[in-house]
């Protein structure tokens, strides 16, 4: 199976929509999907596997009379697979309930343009490149400490196509490059074990940096080695992007969902205009964002993805929204429709969550601290509540600063509070903005955070 | 069907010169619902039929997934997946082997009473749909109530170049209701989870008036909640919670993969870990259990594997790869989610065995403490960190539960707190959950009430 050109694509996005009229839909959109991925697996300090899946398919939405369906199949291609398929989501549709908030489905505008998120480099790479890139990161874990010991990691390559027609007129294709490698590393020394430490460098055009990831790694995991527990007291802590990204996925994120807000789940319902963080915080939802992880032409329903203003120093500005959610309130979808490819239906998602970086350096940031926290990655943060904000999470790695300098490692080390209270008592951001998942931004200085150990 | 598989999986030992080879056929049938509020989504439809092939080549795995059953595809993923081996084993340093199994050849036909692809979605809609209503109405200070269905069905073929050949059908009817409720600034979350690959018949068991009820009551009750006190206090632990520890603060650990990897198991098998009190099982044989199944996704028959006997370490979870890394018998917990990915080790229904006390007996000593009834979510890393987040907890005030408390979480070492578990309850529950692990599984785990004479408890006040 080969990579399917942008007329195949939309071909079978168009005849979908096309018949599912045909067969009594009042309206109905098609989303095709195409995924090659390749990889190879570093196991226990070792390459030893490679794998490559191929995954393609057809989504169809049709509506009836206020009422949804939604049907799939992962045969692309085949005339017969493609009627069954409409069949069924019409079907779902006739068993669903009517929605009177339904309106319609979204109409043609035209799409964005982005930039750097396609490498045809990276569709050409083979199997021996990415064995050259993993042993690259391998070597350069093992040549750093022989205290680190690479458990897990690899290299990958994708390339994506996604095709979006709909029964007002939206046809639409786009493709894009992906391109990682990752590291996990433990210490090792005089039986003591240290927590899983992580590495990984992500991007849509062919320039990653595997050697810094497995250095990197390795530094990581020497130095969480010797933990001391850490001590009850309310302190400051630098959250590094991965618990930046923890932390915000299932609190901040959510709560900037119009769909949230809609349903009362929001702390931010009724908050647009006011201060929610502290003048330093200044955050995007941006789709457009140059080679961003999340960057795409348009959304998964063929809205063209945009840049949107959520926080402004501190203060609210507006929510993101997909179709529907903004069709409640008379507004414009903000192009935050997201699918898990074809198999599922539209919902609100950030795209590039992008926090505002400031000036200082990470170093000048540690340097601000006179005793602190400075915590790598969180556990337990998809168990925060959703609603409040409320978190209790352990910090693990995290390191002690002190007087402006990391002390040592710590461990045991609880954090317990909200995350808009976090937000407001923000007090620096760094200059090292990264791309973490769908979160791009900065190291973020917060005081005022319980920390609960011994 | 099956002399498709077998060519593929010959062209791999002929053509490729591979020590190993397999293919893992399906054709699943999925529908889904989502009601918020009430109001249903979309409901959802979807075929997924597909292919797994993973072959040994000099001792380095290749792997290969198409979207497709035909002759021509698999023939092409087959020749890929060497291809994919022969590169990654340019750098090979220790090559792969597996343990020797019995090449099991069986036919697996599942009976359900209730068998989900031939229930209308009508009447699924009307289940959850039933439950949303109860939820909504419960008291007005409740604002959402979501509720997901799921059931999966199916077929699963194994073929491999051993002589194993195993047909085996596929069920998963799974549901989860969350309740939010809100009063001034104060909002509370609630969830339960049902699951079962018995049938549809689970909801007969786990009705929907009896599930909504206690979604809504808990969201409601923690309305009134306080923030727990920060520090290490003695606590009382619901079988719900004492599952999600067992699965996430020991049970990943025992995964020998990552025990390989460096858990802080590694060299513990034979020594004592827990207190005596502490018998820990993965059983992938219980009736309807959400992790159970016949064979696992390398042929191998799934078994009830004894992990902690009595505080020591006497067994981990296996795939032929560490079996033979170790030296010893295949457990059966290699599984994979789909045909998309690979079969890697993962747990089934894990547990904790039950002992003597009465609960009033597990409480009674306490002065001050908590009872954690119910949890939100846990987390664990390999030096044996674990973190679990509480959704409903209670204050135990001299030797009785006292006022609810909210958002909670503990944390600790595994191996230090496992030797803190002084007392174990007579009762037993078992619940549903789903564990990612790069790939979702279906398990269960659960066990009885326990006490903890100290663990680290994360509060904000």
């Amino acid at each position: 199976m080969a990579v399917l050109k942008k007329e195949e694509m939309l071909g079978s996005a168009e005849d979908a929509v096309s018949f599912a009229l045909k067969k009594g839909a009042d309206e109905a959109e098609a989303f095709a999907y195409q995924g090659l991925a390749s990889s190879v697996s570093i196991e226990r300090g070792q390459i030893a596997k490679s794998s490559r899946i191929i995954d393609q398919g057809l989504g169809i939405r049709t509506i009836v009379k206020k009422a949804v369906g939604f049907a799939y199949t992962n045969i692309l291609g085949s005339k017969k697979s493609m009627e069954e398929t409409i069949v069924r989501a019409l079907g779902s549709a006739k068993a669903s309930k009517l929605d009177e908030d339904w309106h319609s489905l979204p109409t043609k505008k035209s799409f964005a343009s982005v930039e750097n998120t396609y490498d045809k480099n990276i569709v050409d790479l083979h199997a021996e490149d990415l064995v050259k890139i993993a042993s690259v990161m391998l070597e350069a874990a093992e040549a750093k400490d022989k205290r680190a010991f690479p458990i897990e990691g690899g290299a990958g390559a994708s390339y994506l196509s996604q095709a979006v027609a709909n029964s007002n007129g939206i046809s639409g294709f786009d493709h894009g490059t992906f391109v990682e490698c990752s590291l996990e590393t433990i210490g090792q020394e005089a039986g003591e074990v240290s927590p899983v430490c992580f590495e990984f460098n992500a991007e849509r055009r062919y320039k990653i940096d595997p050697e810094w990831v497995g250095e990197e790694a390795a530094r990581l995991a020497v130095s969480a080695l010797k933990a001391k527990k850490a001590e009850t007291k309310t302190t400051e802590v630098i959250f590094t992007q991965f618990a930046l990204q923890q932390l915000l996925y299932y609190t901040l994120v959510n709560a900037v969902k119009a769909d949230f807000v809609q349903r009362n789940q929001s702390a931010f319902k009724d908050k647009i205009g006011e201060a929610v963080a502290s003048d330093i915080v200044t955050v995007y939802d941006d789709g457009l964002f140059d080679g961003g992880l999340r960057t795409w032409k348009f959304d998964g329903e063929g809205v063209p993805q945009q840049k949107t203003l959520v926080i402004e120093k501190g203060v609210l500005r507006n929510f993101i929204y997909d179709n529907y959610s903004a069709k409640k309130e008379e507004k414009e979808s903000t192009g935050n429709a997201a699918r898990a490819g074809y198999l599922s239906t539209p919902s609100v998602e950030a795209t590039n969550f992008h926090l505002m970086a400031g000036n200082r350096s990470p170093e000048k940031l540690i340097g601000e601290v006179k005793d602190g926290l400075l915590v790598y990655f969180l556990q337990g943060a998809h168990s925060s509540n959703p609603a409040s904000g409320d978190f209790s999470v352990v910090a693990t790695p995290a390191w002690r600063i002190r007087n402006g300098e990391i002390a040592y490692a710590t461990k045991g080390a609880m954090l317990a509070g909200n995350i808009f209270e976090v937000l407001k008592n923000v007090s620096d951001v760094a200059n090292n903005e990264r791309k973490v998942g769908q979160l791009v931004a900065p190291w973020v200085l917060a005081e005022n955070v319980k920390v609960v150990g011994k | 069907m099956k002399d498709v598989l077998c060519k593929v999986v010959d062209v791999a030992s002929r053509k490729f010169g591979a020590e190993y080879a397999e293919v893992r056929a399906q054709r699943l049938f999925k529908t889904m619902l989502t009601l918020k509020e009430g109001r249903v989504e979309a409901a959802r439809q979807g075929i997924e039929n597909g292919a797994a092939l993973r072959v040994l080549v000099k001792g380095a795995w290749g792997f290969a997934s198409v979207g497709s059953l035909d002759v021509e595809t698999l023939t092409g993923a087959v020749s890929d997946a060497c291809k994919m081996a022969k590169a990654a084993g340019s750098r090979l340093k220790e090559p792969i082997k597996l343990v020797e199994t019995e090449a099991v050849e069986d036919v697996v036909k599942l009976k359900p009473r209730k068998d989900p692809a031939k229930i209308s979605i009508e009447e699924k809609i009307g289940t959850m749909l039933s439950m949303s209503k109860k939820i909504l109405g419960y008291d007005k200070r409740i604002k959402g109530c979501t509720a997901d269905y799921l059931d999966l069905t199916g077929d699963n073929y194994f073929v491999n170049n051993e002589g194993a050949n195993i047909e085996q059908g596929k069920l998963y009817v799974w549901s989860r209701i969350t309740a939010t409720a809100r009063e001034a600034d104060v909002f509370t979350f609630s969830r339960e989870e049902i699951g079962s690959t018995s049938g549809y018949e689970v909801f007969d068991v786990r009705t929907p008036e009896a599930v909504s009820e206690e979604v809504a009551k808990r969201a409601v009750k923690q309305l009134k909640a306080k923030a727990p006190k920060g520090g290490t206090f003695p606590v009382v632990l619901g079988p719900d919670v004492v599952g999600v520890f067992v699965h996430e603060a020991f049970g990943h650990l025992a995964e020998a993969d990552l025990t390989l990897s460096g858990s802080v198991l590694m060299g513990k098998l034979g020594k004592k870990i827990a207190s005596n009190v502490v018998t820990f099982y993965d059983d992938g044989t219980i009736k309807g259990g959400f992790g159970s199944f016949k064979y696992d996704d390398e042929g191998v028959p799934a078994q009830k594997t004894v992990l902690v006997k009595d505080g020591v370490v006497v067994g981990l979870m296996h795939n032929r790869e560490t079996a033979q890394k170790l030296n010893t018998k295949p457990t059966g917990n290699a599984r994979a989610e789909d045909f998309r990915v690979e079969p890697i080790i993962r747990m089934r229904n894990t547990f904790m065995e039950p002992k003597d006390r009465s609960f009033e007996e597990l409480v009674e000593g306490i002065k001050f403490g908590y009872y954690f009834k119910s949890f939100r979510g846990g987390q664990a890393n390999l030096d044996g960190t674990f973190q679990v987040g509480i959704q409903e907890g209670y204050e135990i005030v001299n030797g009785e539960v006292g006022g609810p408390v909210r958002d909670a979480s503990i944390s600790g070492n595994t191996l230090e707190t496992l030797l803190k578990v002084d007392a174990a309850g007579k009762d037993f529950g078992l619940s549903p959950g789903r564990c990612g692990k790069g790939q979702t599984a279906f398990e269960s785990d659960g066990g009885p009430h326990i006490r903890v004479k100290g663990v680290l408890v994360g509060g904000s006040a």
